[in-house]
């Protein structure tokens, strides 16, 4: 399974530091406003295709890339309940705090688990190929993250329900 | 001899330079434009220009008549010009767009000037003497999107400019109360105010949206750079043959001619290629 990883980030990363060169850009819709193109998409021409780098069926990443802005939504690999439980409540803690991670995005696209929104000023203000890093940090930590926090909930519930049946 | 200094640790959004070189005009991301002057190998800040209300987005200093001309996301344009104190004094520009101005350049003869914009026009602008004020004509067809980048022709009538919609195109922008009819050039005959001459779109599929347009030192070929990282340079002597060449690097935002036969683009990349 580990043999698909490194291409399939490395596909992302590529991807995404094509997508990632951004400039600032003045709405042409409507008077003195500067937004995110990617969100509004109300002029088609200034939207790049989106691209899908998958690693099988459960596991893949939209890039919706457009001249000021870059969005990045993760779909990640959900086995059983426990997992689908867990990667939910985990994504939504995140996003609630979503003012200190910066570019998270406060709601994820439909059919994603999470989504990132990288404008122009985030490039401004921090280097181009560390935010890249990060988006690929992240995606390989979050699968750790899930399968620990999933052996920990079975380890607890072990313990839990032999206290409880030493009782009996 | 290159030398590397430090503005500050904003971006610098736009920046030009006077005549000699011994003075560059810059923006650093906000509203004001500062001035700075060469004291031995430092460049000590003389002025800041404060007139627009949101960022400036072009620059350009006019060589020989020593003004400059300032263009912001407020729709405005100012002309600055420096009094026999040192002072710069703005003088507003009628400009009559609703959008944001993009970029904006003089013209070689310095009697007029260009402001791209995102109200999908280019506004020429001249002086007129009677009313004392800088006025502007627009050109408006067939341009579909926000205008990224101008160049003028030597000849000062003819002008290259680059839009988001992924197309370069030729206008002429005689302004027939300031200067006489123009000699036809290899580009058209023809050339009433806003007369396309001709239009290249930058590839078959779409292409990418067009960063910079320059025109050679003697006005027969333009080239241009796009966001699908390729180069194209157009000869208006040669029917306008188009060659268009793919790089792998990551897209170029500026391009520039140095000489007859070469050029020097630079961009997200980080690294200038000739």
């Amino acid at each position: 399974m580990s043999a698909t990883l490194r291409p399939y980030l490395s596909a992302v990363r590529h991807t995404l530091s094509a997508a990632m060169c951004l400039q600032n850009f003045n709405s042409q819709v409507v008077e003195r406003h500067n937004k995110p193109e990617v969100e509004v998409r109300w002029s088609k021409e200034l939207l790049m295709t989106a691209v899908v780098v998958s690693r099988n069926e459960k596991e893949k990443v939209l890039i919706e890339p457009s001249i000021n802005s870059i969005r990045i939504s993760i779909s990640i690999k959900q086995a059983d309940d426990i997992e689908r439980i867990l990667c939910h409540k985990f994504m939504r803690f995140m996003m609630m705090r979503a003012e200190n991670f910066i570019i998270l995005r406060r709601k994820p696209v439909e059919g994603y688990d999470i989504s990132f929104l990288i404008t122009n000023f985030h490039t401004e203000q921090m280097f181009k190929h560390k935010l890249v890093d990060f988006v690929i940090h992240f995606m390989e930590e979050i699968d750790k993250e899930i399968s620990e926090m999933k052996l920990a909930v079975n380890a607890r519930a072990r313990e839990c329900a032999m206290e409880y049946l030493k009782r009996f | 001899m290159t030398e590397v200094f430090q503005f500050g640790l904003v971006p610098i959004t736009c920046h030009a330079w006077n005549k000699d070189r011994s003075r560059v005009a810059l923006s650093l991301n906000n509203n004001e434009v500062n001035i700075y002057e060469r004291a031995g190998s430092e460049w000590r800040l003389q002025e800041t220009l404060q007139g627009h209300d949101l960022r400036v987005t072009g620059i350009d200093w006019a060589p020989n008549t020593n003004r400059i001309v300032t263009c912001g996301a407020d729709r405005n344009a100012y002309v600055w010009t420096c009094g026999v104190d040192g002072k710069w004094s703005p003088t507003l520009v009628l400009l009559r767009i609703n959008r944001a101005a993009t970029c904006v350049k003089w013209s070689p003869n310095e009697n007029k000037f260009a402001v791209g914009s995102g109200a999908r026009l280019i506004s020429v602008c001249y002086f007129e003497q009677e009313n004392n004020w800088w006025v502007s004509k627009h050109i408006k067809k067939p341009i579909r999107s926000t205008i990224t980048t101008l160049d003028w022709h030597p000849n000062n009538i003819l002008l290259a400019a680059g839009a988001a919609d992924f197309k370069v195109r030729i206008f002429s922008a005689w302004i027939k109360d300031i200067e006489p009819k123009p000699t036809p050039t290899p580009w058209g005959a023809k050339m009433p105010l806003g007369q396309m001459m001709t239009e290249f779109s930058n590839s078959t599929g779409g292409g990418g949206w067009v960063h910079s347009v320059s025109f050679s030192g003697d006005g027969n070929r333009v080239c241009w750079v796009g966001h699908d990282s390729s180069l194209t340079v157009a000869d208006a002597g040669k029917e306008m043959a188009k060659t268009q060449l793919k790089t792998e690097y990551l897209p170029f935002t500026a391009v520039t001619w140095v000489s007859l036969n070469s050029l020097v683009a630079v961009g997200h990349g980080c690294c200038p290629m000739l």
